[in-house]
């Protein structure tokens, strides 16, 4: 819309809305910079000494490094598989007419819809049987599970995009159907296909409730170290503060580069943003 | 294509579902079986006598006819999702037309708006918990200075513990809603718009002839979509009220976690958590239904 504004008077509406948007993140920063004498104080202290105290003792006393790694291997590996699957998955979906597809599909959409717990306690239950509770094996499965109608819905909507003019030109060439998929159609939908992956890393990154209950002692991820550290004694903010703004910038420096594409990762791909 | 070409293709689509039909049977369709064999015994880790022999549908009766606790759960989701749903909708859209035109920074301001969606729950949990803090926090704090707060705290009265989590979930979702508002404007036809002008409509006749209902079906789908999310609210509540105090902000997803993972009742757990898979199966048609309609457009 061509509205004559004056762009000082429409920028403060802006700014207000900036700071109640960004005071809560910038002061958990602040507070993982802050000694423990700067941390509880009345009134609140905006300007102190910077250090860098808290960040080391979690990497020194709290292994930070192990839930660091724990949530990485997760991710990566709940992503590469959900992504493979997804990915051949919405292939099919969008070039075939797959037999009872629109019920698979629904079932795909219906364990992201339902409440996580519900899907949680019947996996705790066969992982508790099978004596695997203190494997990752769990929490991979539960998070490429969860993710699963992202990647065939996204994907599928990329699939869709593709000409099927190109196709048809390799099929008369003599390709076959998998090769048509692996140096055609795959090819082409790459850009897709990473933006996907790191949607899906991102939301196994930020999970809770898979982790809390799928893993135990040490292979648990960030997400459930942080809370760990409200102890019955008193919560240790500056570390939680350090830890926070440790698990949290990855995903804002990636959240930048997807941001074309955030709408349709957020709604599973049924936007097209 | 000929008959061998069919053939192949054939072949090669169930090459491509194979993978996922195996993994939705081993990840979802036995566990399932599991929960609704353990959801008909009496199975506790903590109570000694609960030891898995079979009850029947008793679990189900006590579920759906005793249990007070579960009705509550119920209603407190209703009626956050009630509260928090229409706010972040309005609050979105405000933005969303706000900001809905061309200026240097804009892919940078829209980041930094997105702050909240994107950021772990937890990490928002705790962020609130340190700003919400007695007397420390820096909301705490000024809220006092300004005379709002009395002594009490915030999370240890139930009705400021719950209008505190509502605040919050709507700080934290309102920039989703604001992103899909502002897909659907940008992807809007200005030609509608600059006719209804020319014809002398008032910018709130624009928006509600024009821009309005031609968001409708994004609004009718964004609004589904969050309200089924924010009934599952999680995270940020285990982390500052952990549904309490008492049980004055256990939703259903808390209270079906403290059942199960607390009390460590696993056949009532079972019981509650098919019951809600069920209620999220109709959900998911009627929302399925809504989507794929969407989509056609």
């Amino acid at each position: 819309m061509k509205r004559r504004h004056n762009p000082y008077l429409w920028s403060i509406p802006l700014a207000l809305l900036l700071v109640v948007i960004l005071v809560p993140y910038v002061w958990i920063v602040l507070a993982s910079l802050k000694e423990r004498a700067d941390l509880l104080t009345v009134p609140p202290r905006w300007l102190f000494d910077v250090s860098f105290e808290n960040y080391r003792q979690i990497l020194s006393e709290k292994s930070f490094d192990t839930y660091l790694l724990n949530s990485l291997i997760i991710g990566c590996s709940s992503t590469a598989l959900c992504v493979t699957v997804g990915t051949l998955a919405a292939y099919a979906f969008s070039r075939f007419k797959v037999p009872a597809g629109n019920h698979i599909f629904f079932y795909i959409l219906a364990t992201r819809l339902g409440p996580p717990v519900a899907y949680a306690l019947p996996m705790y239950l066969v992982f508790f049987k099978l004596g695997l509770l203190n494997l990752q094996v769990g929490v991979i499965l539960a998070h490429a599970t969860f993710n699963l109608v992202l990647v065939v819905w996204m994907m599928k909507s990329f699939f869709d995009d593709v000409p099927r003019e190109i196709e048809e030109a390799a099929y008369l060439d003599g390709c076959s159907p998998f090769q048509v998929f692996r140096m055609i159609s795959l090819p082409l939908t790459y850009p897709g296909l990473v933006t996907v992956a790191i949607f899906v890393l991102i939301f196994s990154w930020n999970e809770l409730l898979f982790a809390l209950i799928l893993s135990a002692g040490e292979m648990r991820t960030l997400t459930v170290m942080i809370p760990s550290l409200v102890l019955h004694t008193g919560t240790l903010w500056g570390q939680v503060a350090a830890a926070s703004v440790l698990q949290s910038l990855p995903v804002l420096v990636f959240t930048f580069f997807i941001q074309k594409h955030l709408v349709r990762g957020l709604t599973f791909g049924a936007v097209k943003g | 294509m000929g008959g061998a070409q069919a053939r192949l293709s054939n072949r090669f689509m169930w090459f491509c579902m194979a993978p996922v039909i195996v993994f939705l049977i081993v990840v979802s369709l036995a566990p399932t079986i599991v929960a609704i064999v353990d959801s008909l015994r009496e199975l506790s880790l903590t109570v000694f006598t609960k030891r898995g022999a079979f009850i029947g549908l008793e679990n189900y009766r006590e579920l759906l006819s005793e249990d007070a606790k579960f009705f509550t759960a119920i209603s407190k989701t209703v009626m956050f999702v009630a509260v928090v749903v229409p706010f972040e909708f309005i609050f979105g859209l405000a933005i969303a037309l706000y900001i809905n035109h061309e200026f240097a920074g804009r892919r940078l301001l829209i980041t930094l708006i997105m702050l909240p969606t994107m950021i772990a729950p937890v990490v928002v949990g705790m962020m609130w918990r340190y700003l919400l803090m007695p007397s420390f926090g820096l909301l705490t704090y000024y809220l006092q200075q300004m005379g709002f707060l009395a002594e009490t705290t915030i999370f240890s009265d139930e009705f400021t513990a719950f209008a505190a989590l509502m605040i919050i979930d709507i700080w934290e979702w309102t920039p989703f809603m604001m992103l899909i508002m502002l897909a659907g404007l940008t992807a809007m036809p200005q030609e509608p718009i600059e006719a209804a002008h020319l014809d002398g409509a008032n910018a709130w006749q624009v928006l509600w002839h024009v821009q309005l209902s031609f968001l409708r079906p994004l609004i009718v789908f964004a609004v589904m979509f969050r309200a089924i999310e924010a009934s599952k609210v999680f995270d940020t509540i285990y982390i500052l009220t952990g549904g309490g105090p008492g049980n004055a902000t256990e939703t259903i997803a808390v209270f079906a976690f403290r059942t199960t993972f607390i009390k460590w009742d696993l056949g009532y757990g079972a019981a509650i958590c098919l019951v809600l898979a069920f209620f999220s199966l109709v959900v998911a048609a009627l929302f399925f239904k809504v989507t794929s309609r969407a989509q056609e457009r």
